[in-house]
């Protein structure tokens, strides 16, 4: 620059360029002199491109350039004109003169107010006049741009520097200070006199109009994020505060109030930097020793905010997760963002939970402790239903897996559902409030932790622990009061003897008494009179040793009727369960141990049917009316339509019997000592519901009274109404036959007795009656033929559909029925 | 008090085997020698009435006649340890005490001349209860008062209760020994006679096999009456222990009875107990599960009635019925099991004229009594081969009854006054009737049998017109 030969060239230079069409005029003088000046000071500045000085890349590049746009020959010319120079001046630093025609043929083609990358604009126009407000604040500013500032020994380079930011100043309308107070307004939400909130574009700006350097335009626009993110969070917590103070529940209460904690904290950051902002920013070039301390750049503004901007954008991003959403479902959402590895955030995030989950914890607590559902808006993730006390387990209380957080896992979710219920279950259906020792119980064993408040989002496994031994001891005091206080297996037992038909003297008893009433037309019969009759057998039977508390619930149920039913199609014994083991022996359960009770009740009507017709036929009895010798025809028609009603009777009570024997060994009783070891280790009543679900569930398969064997329980009923007929029928040859010994008899005595005198007439009367029981045994053995026809037809029927059902141990059924092979002989032979 | 049992005991046997019945019956329920509820007996779940009533002071008294001719036996049990227990009305001593000599007639004849006092006793009992079941008759066919009053006394209640069931158990003399009751061949046909045409059921007590049992299974040299009664007792309080503890099923004697006899003919059951203990003895505790129990009853060894059938007449007997009364605690699932493999080894013959199975009814055991096994088990079990015992009588009788021996004691009687012998006729064509219709049932064809054939006929028709004359005469 001491060369006076380059200054008159830069001048030259300057004024060719400043004077378009060479007119040279003294008001452009001054100007030029300045531009002059700036010129010099450029090149004499050390500052350089940020590029790597690689000559041959820019050669390709600017071959490349010139090539794609169309312009192949210039670039053959421009290697050409290369190769040439290379050659001629190998001295000459050719990369930085290529980089200066390079970057000013680029500079040509960009808009003008665009800024340049490469190279400082010259001030094509004079500056305005400085603006009042720039100028009151002391030493100026310095606006952006990236200055590499070298030490240098000599003050030159100080000087030009100060010399280019009072320039650079003058180039600004808006001072620094300005704009770092601006952006403090901003990030407090509120507008600046030059930053304000534009809602087209959703953001803080400055006025396009505002002519400010692109860095510090851009520098404020990322500063003024903070604003956006703040206002965004402001904006929830108001409306959460204020208007939605109802809807966002508890746990929105608690995450607004956490937010407006952090933002207490950012406004203090953003007092302090306030304050700070009231120091004067030393211009560039100014003396660095005076308020080098404290004064607020937008630079360094920018390094103060960089954590409040993370930890705010945090913030918004969970306002905009959350949304509308409430509750355990809020806790859910946020917990979600909390995975993150960055430390920072993890203690932001570990902060705000803690806050936010705290009333979900605590209802939680309450719930699992105390059986309270504190949950006025609803956000609890277990949903109440007002029911009534019979179904308030199965459908008084529900998990809402919306509303469940994802640190919760479910099945902690359904262990707290069920403490809680299990102590809504105990006071409500129970009236017993032993419940609060074992949960007293359950807090002094785990300890601390279970203070009102005292658990909290990380804690998952103290909660657990808490809700773990709750539910240990809430449910065994349940388990403890179901069974001892409110004797479940006594009550199962009480079914199964009297629903199920297991106490057998009850049973036979009933049957007796009850048999004559139940053969009269349905809508003729008394229930009352039933239940009187009810009360006889009990009596009678070794159910009278039961507990009066029991035998109180059985109860005598006529079911719906229609014409033409019979007593015994309407007659049901009924268990009332009562509150609170309704809840196991719920209506529908009820309903099938009516249905199983209706079909053993048929099948013991049948038995006893059959055991009835046994008696008639009874060994001392049926020998002592055995036809006499003079009517040898008559007495073997009668021997031999005998034995095939014994043949056959025997045929129908195999079946029974064997049918009975299977439906004790492999139904009752295994299902029974199944439901028992169910019983004993069930620990909480869910485990209780399900093995009595089970219990009922395999009775009803196993008897054939399941979806699947509809048509297999019709032919079996076809086969009771055969044999319920065959006794009838059989009832009524009896009666004939008693009549004609009867007529016999007293014909013969009469014969004995007056013989010889109308003995003709008593051998006429004796002749008819043999052809009368001749006749009457011909029509027998015919009906007999019918029923043991039509009897076998169904029979094979059943047995055949029987390897066609599901349940495997229908199998022990046929293999009973068929115990001999029998039957598979007799359809092989067929 | 409904379905209840009255059990007539009657001559020496019978009072002795009853006497060893109610003991048991006692220990099971947890009564006391005086009919006192023991402290101990709180568990419930028992049912007394059926074999007992309870008197004003709560005592439970027996449903038991205890009848004999002569006044040993029951002098014995009204001065033994359960004097205190019985109903004194309900028991009858013949007035003259002199026995009934080992002579039926004379038993039936005395029955005769009493029968109004003991028929008394008799509807007495009946009226106390509410829903007579029936009765049980306890008794020996051999000697006199036990065959002759016994059959009496079966008669008369086929008579007058006819609805009701009659069940006996029925002491068969030893066969093996000679007996000092020369004519127990005699009586013990004229006493089958009515236990075929008046009895619903008879549980058949093979003394010969109660010996042979208590000797080979019990390893006692010399069985005294007392230890073989015990085995009778048992076998007794086992049969009734589906009555005496109520269950899902056979919870009356005619539901027990009603599979088992399908054919009213053939009613005579043999029985088969295991473990078999005698009291006081240890035996060697043996691995009872049910299959064990099961199979072990199969055993003809542990039958109480012997077999006398020849090896290819045994391969040929089948069982009409069985029922396993198996008592203890047994998980129901083994039930199964056992009959399955019982089923695979073939190791019961049955029927071919209808289906038929082994009925297993679970029974709970008496929480009073302490026994050494887990499982016991009876087989109640209607088998054709019994038909051989009758065969052995019959083969007795005819033996003496060609030699025309004794036959004056019977003579005195008015039953067979003028040399009148068709009672024994009548008798002996009716057992013989019998054994043919068990030996029909072991063939498939049973069904046909006696209405086809006309010999068969002809022969059924006899006895049967005998059945019916014989009721003429009464």
């Amino acid at each position: 620059m001491d060369d006076t030969a380059t200054v008159d060239l830069v001048r030259e230079l300057v004024l060719r360029l400043l004077s378009p069409g060479g007119r040279s005029s003294t008001a452009s003088n001054n100007s030029s002199d300045a531009a002059v000046r700036y010129a010099l000071r450029l090149l004499s500045s050390r500052m350089s491109p940020s590029v790597i000085p690689d000559e041959l890349s820019l050669v390709e590049s600017i071959k490349r350039r010139l090539a794609l746009s169309g312009r192949s020959s210039s670039a053959l010319g421009f290697a050409d004109l290369h190769s040439k120079l290379s050659a001629r001046a190998p001295l000459l630093d050719r990369w930085a003169l290529l980089y200066l025609l390079n970057s000013l043929s680029l500079d040509r083609h960009r808009p003008e107010s665009s800024p340049a990358s490469g190279l400082p604009f010259l001030p094509l126009h004079p500056p305005h006049p400085p603006r009042t407000s720039a100028s009151s604040i002391a030493g100026g500013m310095t606006g952006g741009g990236v200055l590499l500032v070298a030490k240098d020994p000599e003050n030159i380079r100080e000087i030009a520097l100060r010399e280019y930011a009072d320039l650079f100043m003058e180039d600004n309308e808006v001072s620094e200070s300005a704009l770092v107070r601006d952006v403090l307004y901003a990030c407090q939400g509120i507008d600046g006199r030059y930053v304000r909130f534009d809602r087209s574009t959703d953001g803080y700006d400055m006025p396009e109009s505002l002519k400010v350097p692109k860095p510090t335009r851009s520098i404020v626009r990322r500063l003024c994020e903070l604003g956006w993110l703040f206002r965004k969070v402001r904006g929830y917590i108001s409306e959460g505060i204020v208007d939605r103070q109802f809807d966002i529940g508890t746990v929105g209460q608690a995450f607004c109030s956490s937010l407006q904690d952090e933002l207490v904290d950012y406004y203090k950051l953003l007092t302090v930097l306030t304050s700070q902002s009231a120091n004067p920013i030393p211009s560039a070039g100014s003396d660095s020793g005076g308020g080098a301390g404290n004064y607020l750049s937008l630079r360094r503004l920018a390094v103060w905010l960089a954590e409040p901007t993370v930890r705010m954008r945090l913030m918004a991003v969970l306002v905009d997760v959350c949304g509308e959403l409430r509750g355990g479902a809020m806790a859910g959402a946020i917990h979600s963002h909390a995975q993150h590895g960055n430390p920072l955030v993890q203690e932001f995030m570990g902060r705000l939970l803690r806050r936010v989950c705290s009333p979900l914890f605590e209802m939680v607590r309450i719930w699992v402790l105390e059986g309270e559902l504190e949950d006025v808006f609803a956000e609890f993730f277990i949903l109440s239903q007002p029911v009534k006390a019979e179904s308030l387990w199965r459908e008084g209380y529900q998990i809402q897996s919306s509303m469940l957080p994802s640190f919760i896992s479910p099945l902690l979710a359904q262990r707290i559902l069920r403490t809680g219920k299990s102590i809504n279950f105990l006071r409500v259906c129970c009236e017993d409030n032993g419940w609060v020792e074992a949960s007293g119980e359950a807090v002094a064993h785990v300890g601390a932790t279970t203070r009102r408040g005292g658990l909290g989002y990380g804690d998952t496994n103290a909660l657990e622990a808490l809700v773990v031994e709750a539910a240990k001891r809430i449910d065994r005091h349940l388990m403890d009061v179901i069974h001892k206080r409110y004797r479940f297996k006594d009550h199962c037992l009480a079914i199964k003897g009297y629903l199920l038909l297991g106490q057998g003297d009850f049973v036979k008893y009933l049957m007796d008494i009850v048999g004559p009433e139940l053969s009269e037309p349905a809508n003729t019969i008394s229930s009352f009179q039933l239940a009187g009759l009810l009360e006889t057998a009990i009596r009678a039977s070794n159910a009278q040793y039961d507990d009066r508390e029991i035998l109180d619930r059985l109860k005598v149920r006529m079911m719906e009727h229609g014409d033409g039913d019979r007593g015994w199609d309407v007659f049901s014994l009924e268990y009332d369960a009562r509150v609170p083991l309704d809840t196991v022996f719920t209506a529908l359960n009820m309903k099938r141990y009516l249905k199983i009770f209706n079909f053993l009740w048929k099948l013991k009507r049948v038995e006893h049917a059959l055991t009835g017709l046994w008696k008639t036929v009874k060994p001392n009895y049926i020998n002592s009316c055995i036809f006499a010798n003079e009517s040898f025809g008559v007495k073997l028609q009668f021997v031999s339509v005998l034995r095939r009603l014994q043949v056959l009777w025997n045929e129908m009570n195999h079946f029974v019997t064997n049918f009975q024997y299977y439906i004790m060994f492999e139904v009752l009783e295994v299902s029974w000592a199944h439901f028992s070891d169910g019983m004993n280790s069930s620990k909480d009543l869910d485990d209780l519901l399900a093995a009595h679900d089970k219990y009922l569930y395999s009775i009803l398969e196993k008897s054939l009274l399941g979806e699947g064997s509809q048509s297999i329980n019709k032919t079996l009923f076809v086969l009771f109404d055969h044999i319920l007929r065959f006794r009838s029928l059989a009832d009524r040859w009896f009666e004939h036959i008693h009549e004609l010994q009867h007529r016999r008899n007293k014909s013969k005595l009469k014969s004995k007795g007056e013989l010889g005198k109308v003995g003709s007439l008593i051998d006429g009367g004796r002749k008819a009656l043999l052809q009368f029981s001749r006749d009457f045994f011909g029509k027998m053995s015919e009906e007999l033929d019918k029923v043991a026809k039509e009897y076998s037809a169904a029979l094979h029927d059943f047995i055949s559909q029987l390897p066609l059902q599901q349940h495997i141990d229908l199998k022990f059924l046929l293999f009973r029925l068929d115990f001999t092979e029998y039957y598979s002989r007799v359809s092989s032979n067929k | 008090m409904p379905r209840e049992i009255i059990t007539i005991q009657v001559g020496q046997c019978g009072n002795q085997i009853g006497m060893e019945f109610w003991k048991q019956l006692c220990v099971e329920h947890g009564i006391g020698p005086d009919g006192l509820l023991e402290d101990f007996a709180t568990q419930g779940g028992d049912r007394k009435d059926v074999f007992f009533y309870q008197a004003d002071d709560q005592h439970y008294i027996p449903r038991a006649l205890l009848m004999d001719l002569e006044p040993r036996v029951i002098n014995q049990i009204q001065n033994g340890e359960y004097r205190n227990l019985y109903n004194h009305e309900n028991i009858f001593i013949s007035e003259d005490g002199g026995g009934a000599g080992n002579n039926w007639a004379s038993g039936y004849h005395q029955g005769e001349q009493v029968v109004d006092d003991i028929m008394d006793m008799v509807d007495r009992e009946a009226d106390g209860s509410d829903s007579l079941e029936g009765f049980v008759l306890c008794h020996s066919i051999a000697g006199g008062t036990g065959s002759g009053m016994g059959s009496y006394l079966l008669e008369t209640l086929n008579d007058r209760y006819s609805k009701k069931l009659v069940q006996t158990y029925s002491v068969f003399p030893n066969q093996m020994e000679t007996s000092d009751v020369v004519v127990q061949p005699y009586n013990s046909l004229l006493t089958l006679k009515r236990l075929t045409l008046n009895a619903d059921c008879v549980v058949v007590l093979d003394n010969t096999a109660l010996n042979r049992i208590a000797v080979e299974r019990l390893h006692l040299a010399n069985p005294t009456f007392k230890e073989t009664n015990s085995l009778v007792s048992t076998v007794m309080s086992a049969s009734t222990t589906t009555l005496r503890y109520p269950g899902y099923m056979n919870n009356d004697l005619v539901g027990l009875l009603a599979s088992l006899i399908p054919t009213p003919r053939c009613h005579f059951l043999m029985t088969g107990y295991t473990p078999l203990t005698v009291e006081r003895q240890v035996n060697v505790i043996r691995k009872t599960t049910v299959l064990d129990v099961m199979r072990r009853l199969l055993q003809t060894k542990n039958i109480m009635v012997s077999s006398y059938a020849r090896t290819k007449e045994a391969s040929q007997a089948k069982y009409i019925s069985i029922l396993n009364i198996i008592q203890g605690e047994v998980d129901p699932t083994q039930v199964h099991e056992s009959l399955q493999r019982i089923r695979e080894r073939k190791l019961v013959n049955f029927i071919e004229w209808g289906p038929a199975s082994i009925q297993v009814a679970l029974s709970r055991k008496s929480p009073y009594v302490q026994t050494t096994h887990r499982v016991s088990g009876l087989m109640l079990a209607n088998h054709t081969s019994i038909r051989h015992l009758f065969s052995k009588c019959l083969g007795q009788y005819e033996k003496l009854r060609k030699k025309q021996a004794f036959l004056d004691n019977y003579r005195k009687f008015p039953m067979f006054e003028d040399n009148d012998l068709s009672e024994f006729d009548e008798s002996r064509e009716i057992i013989e009737s019998l054994v043919d219709e068990y030996k029909a049932c072991e063939s498939p064809d049973y069904i046909k049998w006696g209405t086809e054939d006309s010999e068969k006929a002809a022969s059924s028709q006899g006895s049967l017109a005998g059945s019916l004359d014989s009721k003429l005469t009464l």
